[in-house]
């Protein structure tokens, strides 16, 4: 069965961009979420098998969705997937559970990578 | 004076950005200093920057720039500056913010940065409290160019 994988990024394109290399390489997007509010809400609905997460969001923004959905359920596969990657958001991201920090723009195989040693 | 040191790491995230997205090496062209920020461009994006420097960055390019960056980015000809396109070049604006952000941080100066927003139309002045910009343009070669225009500054300590 096909990993089942959601999507949390307050930009259309890249939802779109990550939507297609997903689908483009046999994993299923269950969901799209635009902000973190969605995020967490979608997640306790699909329960996918992988989050990417953007940080810079409004409503509520990548990190405290990602602590949010990591309370709720501790084994929570989440991937940081946003174009701040200072070494502070980095380590406050690890910290918090997230399982892998990609660092927008970034090329196709480095998602996939990611997805896959957590889909795995 | 704004300091040349915050202006730097936005031409050099600008350029490792277009590397990686649409695949060619801008050329940077001759810094200039504005007494404000404003822009002559037809499609700009907004960021703004918060922590210990602070203030506003512009990118400014043509309706045609835009398009055929937006075209290169989302792997298909666009020819009409939709939602999709808008929120392309938006994404665009936003990451070469959050790897300036990065760069800035590594000299002391840890940002946070807030979502683009898009602005269309020629001769927009901001109005912010008084930090003059400092502007970079970038030659895309065949996509246009493509302006930078920082307006930061250290936030002001408050005394005790």
């Amino acid at each position: 069965m096909a990993k089942r994988i959601l999507i949390t990024d307050d930009a259309l394109f890249m939802r779109v961009t990550l939507k297609n290399i997903l689908t483009q390489n046999g994993y299923e997007v269950v969901g799209e979420a635009a902000n973190g509010v969605e995020s967490v809400e979608l997640y306790k609905q699909l329960k996918p098998d992988v989050v990417t997460m953007d940080i810079t969001m409004p409503e509520m923004d990548g990190l405290q969705a990602l602590k949010e959905i990591r309370s709720m359920d501790p084994n929570a596969s989440i991937v940081m997937c946003t174009a701040m990657g200072q070494k502070n958001m980095v380590l406050e991201a690890i910290q918090a559970g997230a399982k892998d920090f990609i660092v927008k723009p970034f090329q196709p195989d480095r998602v996939l990578e990611a997805i896959s040693k957590l889909a795995a | 004076m704004m300091k040349v040191q915050y202006v730097s790491p936005f031409a050099e995230a600008a350029v490792s950005v277009f590397e990686m997205l649409v695949g060619l090496t801008p050329e940077r062209g001759q810094l200039a200093a504005r007494p404000q920020l404003f822009t002559t461009q037809q499609v700009n994006i907004v960021c703004g920057i918060t922590g210990p420097v602070e203030g506003l960055v512009i990118y400014g390019t043509s309706m045609n720039s835009a398009l055929k960056i937006a075209s290169k980015m989302i792997g298909m000809p666009v020819t009409q500056f939709d939602q999709l396109v808008a929120s392309a070049i938006g994404e665009l604006g936003n990451m070469i913010t959050g790897n300036s952000a990065s760069l800035l941080a590594a000299q002391g100066f840890g940002c946070d940065i807030t979502p683009p927003t898009i602005i269309r139309g020629t001769n927009v002045k901001i109005t912010t409290v008084d930090i003059p910009a400092l502007v970079i343009p970038l030659n895309l070669k065949e996509l246009g160019t493509f302006e930078v225009n920082v307006s930061l500054q250290e936030r002001k300590k408050i005394a005790a």
